[in-house]
């Protein structure tokens, strides 16, 4: 009962990953782009949760889904394109091209996973309670992965410090003019 | 077995057969409609009371029917919308926000739990390990239903409107997100059954996170979109945002969202910093209502008392005030955590 409910669940949610990764790159209008590049991370939360990961899955929802993406359709309202068509139609050579580097990226990664995982994909691995729980990725980050986690938050930093550095350079030639 | 993910594991999880799961989440939602229904009369008549006013007392005895009256007009209003909006956005949207405002009180505990007929029952719909991250990322969610509305109207005060609502979310999401850390640094845990059970243990998070309490309810004000942050609908200024050209009961969706978010919004301060259900005398789900009601009267009272903000002053409250304080609070709850 519940592997088929898992496997309903997985297949849901990878055909609304492609196909929503798809919509991103064939909608002409930039919005609907950003909606369905939402629908994307979505998605991919659903198959965070499927792998056990809730807090990934909440901090996808939460950060992606939700901050970043609330920015990009406040700076595709602010400029404008709402009267453009969802869709012109027809693939364009960009589109084609974009098509084939993922294609060759795809087959890249399937024959990497077949040469090196060997079996171990095939055995189900115990999953503990704790397994991806704030607390243990926590422990991981502050141990495991200390060296990791530290660079990430000072490139976080400077590039923090740097949005603020350009606002204030555009405030200033804007007062100046 | 162990395949199986843990999200599926988590209902039936404390002894609890799977069918009680959705009668309780059935009647909680209930139960918040009809909150909401009375919150919209209990707004009007103590506004009105404040005021020097009535406030709605024709249908039935004191306007008890008032909300019941209001939802048969709203239901019956012609389904009318601009010529150019756009249509499918434009019908998703009062959908999503409702949606996600009535999903995120499926995580917050309003008893201690019960054993009635051989049956366990939790005093919650779902207890997960990280509830608070889920009601946030829900919230986060919910956002779009207000952008997408006021987007595809096509009016450039729902644009506007929008336009606000986006920017003073976003921007008062980072301090309610920072406030309530210094409850989880206390608690060592996100689970929002969890933070009941550490209150009952030590004593009521609102003495030592009192920062916290103080800037999540601003914050929270801020998120729920009230006075004195109720830019985003600002009826001098912008009719009324992103919902102006919404009418019948796809405006009713939207503002039920709004009532509902913020009873959410008092019923999750009441579980992080007043002790959630605990109480006295009272069994639990009372104590919760009691402390839930305040709640909501205080945001009432602050709404009648308080002129709003300018839009600079908002801004500059949220990103140099807020933040800052909520951010220090963090900090020294932390060092505090780790040094007693």
């Amino acid at each position: 009962m519940g592997n088929v409910l898992v496997w309903v669940i997985w297949v849901a949610a990878a055909l609304s990953c492609i196909g929503s990764g798809i919509a991103v790159i064939s909608f002409t209008n930039p919005f609907y782009s950003a909606l369905a590049l939402i629908g994307n991370l979505a998605s991919l939360a659903v198959l965070f949760l499927l792998a056990s990961a809730e807090f990934v899955a909440a901090a996808q929802i939460l950060v992606y889904a939700g901050a970043v993406m609330v920015m990009f359709l406040f700076v595709i309202a602010y400029l404008g394109g709402r009267a453009d068509a969802p869709w012109a139609g027809g693939p364009r050579w960009l589109q084609i091209g974009a098509f084939v580097v993922g294609a060759a990226i795809m087959i890249e990664v399937i024959v990497a996973l077949a040469t090196k995982a060997g079996g171990g994909l095939s055995n189900g691995t115990e999953i503990t309670r704790s397994f991806g729980s704030p607390a243990e990725i926590g422990r991981l980050f502050l141990t495991d992965h200390l060296l990791a986690f530290e660079i990430t938050s000072i490139v976080l930093l400077i590039a923090a410090v740097g949005g603020v550095v350009l606002g204030m350079k555009t405030q200033a030639e804007g007062e100046a003019s | 077995m162990s395949l199986v993910p843990h999200v599926l594991l988590s209902s039936g999880v404390n002894g609890e057969p799977w069918w009680i799961a959705i009668v309780k989440a059935f009647i909680v939602i209930n139960l918040v409609l009809v909150t909401f229904a009375y919150l919209t009369l209990a707004e009007r008549k103590i506004m009105g009371r404040m005021q020097l006013r009535y406030g709605p007392n024709r249908a039935g005895p004191f306007g008890l029917l008032q909300p019941i009256a209001d939802l048969v007009k709203l239901i019956r209003k012609e389904s009318f919308f601009p010529a150019a909006a756009i249509d499918v956005l434009y019908i998703f949207s009062p959908f999503l926000a409702a949606f996600t405002a009535l999903c995120t009180f499926s995580v917050i505990p309003w008893g201690p739990g019960w054993e009635i007929g051989g049956y366990q029952i939790n005093g919650y719909v779902a207890d997960l390990p990280i509830a608070l991250l889920l009601i946030f990322a829900i919230g986060s969610i919910g956002i779009y239903g207000f952008i997408l509305g006021g987007w595809s109207s096509d009016s450039k005060y729902a644009l506007l409107g929008s336009m606000r609502t986006c920017a003073q979310l976003v921007s008062y999401e980072v301090a309610l997100a920072l406030s309530v850390l210094g409850v989880v640094l206390m608690s060592r845990s996100l689970s929002l059954v969890d933070i009941v059970a550490a209150q009952a243990n030590e004593t009521w998070y609102v003495l030592p996170q009192f920062v916290g309490f103080v800037v999540f309810l601003m914050a929270g004000t801020a998120e729920t979109a009230r006075a004195p942050f109720d830019l985003p609908e600002a009826e001098q200024e912008l009719v009324a945002g992103y919902h102006t050209e919404y009418g019948g009961m796809r405006f009713g969706l939207f503002s039920m969202s709004e009532y509902i978010n913020l009873i959410t919004l008092s019923a999750l301060c009441v579980t992080l910093f007043l002790g959630g259900w605990h109480g006295p005398l009272f069994p639990g789900p009372i104590w919760f209502l009691l402390k839930l009601f305040f709640l909501l009267f205080l945001f009432i009272w602050v709404r009648t008392t308080v002129p709003r903000l300018r839009y600079d002053q908002l801004m500059r409250f949220g990103w140099k005030v807020l933040l800052p304080v909520a951010t220090l609070n963090a900090v020294v709850t932390a060092i505090l955590v780790v040094a007693l």
